[in-house]
């Protein structure tokens, strides 16, 4: 399972998020495992029926205004109970105080509270976006990736098929590569982004010379960081029985991380121009997404054409013709 | 080389799917495989070639193998035809 220390978010977020810590830095060893986030209000107030401990507990105006009208033993009661829960982390909004029961409880219990200056709904929409991030599913995959028009294509195929030789030609014709040999697939809601594992930068092996800087080579417009991807084009050496898609009618989908996008089989053979075709399944693509659909289009008029025929044959037969 | 003559006996005629299932098959096959319709002569191993043919329901094609295994090609195609395709 995925998770942050309450230490390593309040260290890299404390300036996007405006945090402060108030309770002791012991109390920050605790991990956040959920990417969703709570409003305790009912909780403080008694009520612990679905009571979602495990989040990150947002406390806004409402939450320490009701604390604040509390008795100081009703507060402490209230606070006690709320404590007993293994609950990650706090946060107060809008840079508010707390009772100082609060503070004094947390640190007893090992409750880390944290203080944000941001209002409560900046924060929650913010934080959300980010533990979205966090604990997006993600794999990793052998396949190079590159952008051609504005169409993420992930080249995938076994070792020595040519898929950086096929990137790097793509490259030369000003389109741009993004990772080559391990992909980082990151799921988000419905769709895929794909980006390198590490920020060394655009290197690449090409076999028989070792390794090249593909940003130093050919600039700054020849790379980018990340994209949405959007077909997957399996490479694989040409066999003579495979069934490989002749007209284009049928489309075939892969299924990564729960997200399913189409897959094209493409045969490679020696001397043939890899890189022109994937622009050719680039363009289609982004033809398909404009609602035409050449097999389709080219399908139907043989169709049309069929029937028109058949029935003039028909009508001259039946006249005796 | 073989020569043979067969009707479309499928209603929609030779659409793509039939037009897909006939390379499919051809292509498995050694042997030159042409069709002619009317003065058309195609390849029967390209699906452009094929669909170009454009042959209707009732019409007639003429199926020539030339090759080491043409026997074999002309009777897959011939039950491919009689079959209709699968369709009525």
């Amino acid at each position: 399972m995925k998770k942050i220390s309450v230490k390593d978010f309040f260290n890299t977020k404390k300036k996007e998020f405006s945090l402060s810590l108030i309770t002791h830095p012991q109390t920050m060893e605790k991990d956040i495992t959920n990417e969703f986030l709570h409003r305790p209000g009912l909780a403080f107030s008694g009520y612990f029926e679905r009571f979602a401990y495990k989040r990150i507990q947002i406390l806004g105006e409402t939450e320490i205004s009701f604390l604040q009208s509390l008795k100081d033993e009703d507060l402490y009661n209230s606070i006690k109970e709320v404590f007993v829960y293994d609950i990650p982390c706090m946060i107060i909004t809008k840079g508010l105080s707390i009772p100082s029961q609060v503070e004094y409880l947390a640190n007893e219990m090992n409750i880390p509270i944290l203080s944000s200056r941001l209002t409560t709904d900046k924060l929650y929409h913010a934080l959300r976006r980010y533990l979205g991030d966090v604990f997006a599913p993600s794999k990793t995959i052998h396949g190079t990736f590159v952008d051609v028009y504005g169409v993420g294509i992930i080249l995938t195929g076994k070792s020595g098929i040519g898929k950086s030789e096929c990137a790097l030609d793509l490259v030369e014709r000003g389109r741009r590569l993004i990772t080559d040999d391990v992909v980082k697939i990151i799921a988000k809601d419905d769709y895929l982004i794909g980006t390198s594992t590490n920020n060394y930068g655009h290197f690449m092996e090409v076999r028989g010379v070792g390794l090249i800087d593909v940003q130093r080579m050919y600039g700054i417009q020849a790379v980018r960081k990340q994209k949405r991807i959007d077909v997957q084009i399996e490479l694989m050496p040409w066999k003579d029985n495979m069934d490989y898609e002749r007209i284009g009618l049928t489309d075939n989908f892969v299924d990564i991380l729960g997200v399913k996008i189409p897959i094209i089989y493409l045969p490679v053979t020696p001397g043939k121009n890899v890189a022109v075709v994937i622009e050719v399944v680039a363009r289609n693509h982004i033809l398909k997404i404009y609602g035409y659909d050449a097999a389709k289009e080219y399908t139907n008029k043989l169709q049309k054409d069929l029937q028109d025929k058949a029935k003039l044959r028909k009508t001259v037969i039946e006249d005796n013709e | 080389m073989i020569r043979k003559t067969i009707v479309i006996e499928n209603k929609l005629g030779m659409h793509a799917r039939p037009a897909t299932m006939i390379v499919k098959i051809a292509s498995k096959f050694r042997s030159e495989f042409r069709i002619i319709k009317g003065d058309m002569e195609i390849n029967g191993k390209s699906i452009m070639g094929v669909m170009t043919l454009a042959a209707e329901y009732g019409s007639e094609l003429e199926l020539i193998a030339d090759g080491v295994d043409e026997e074999y090609l002309i009777r897959e195609i011939t039950e491919l035809f009689a079959s209709k395709f699968g369709e009525e």
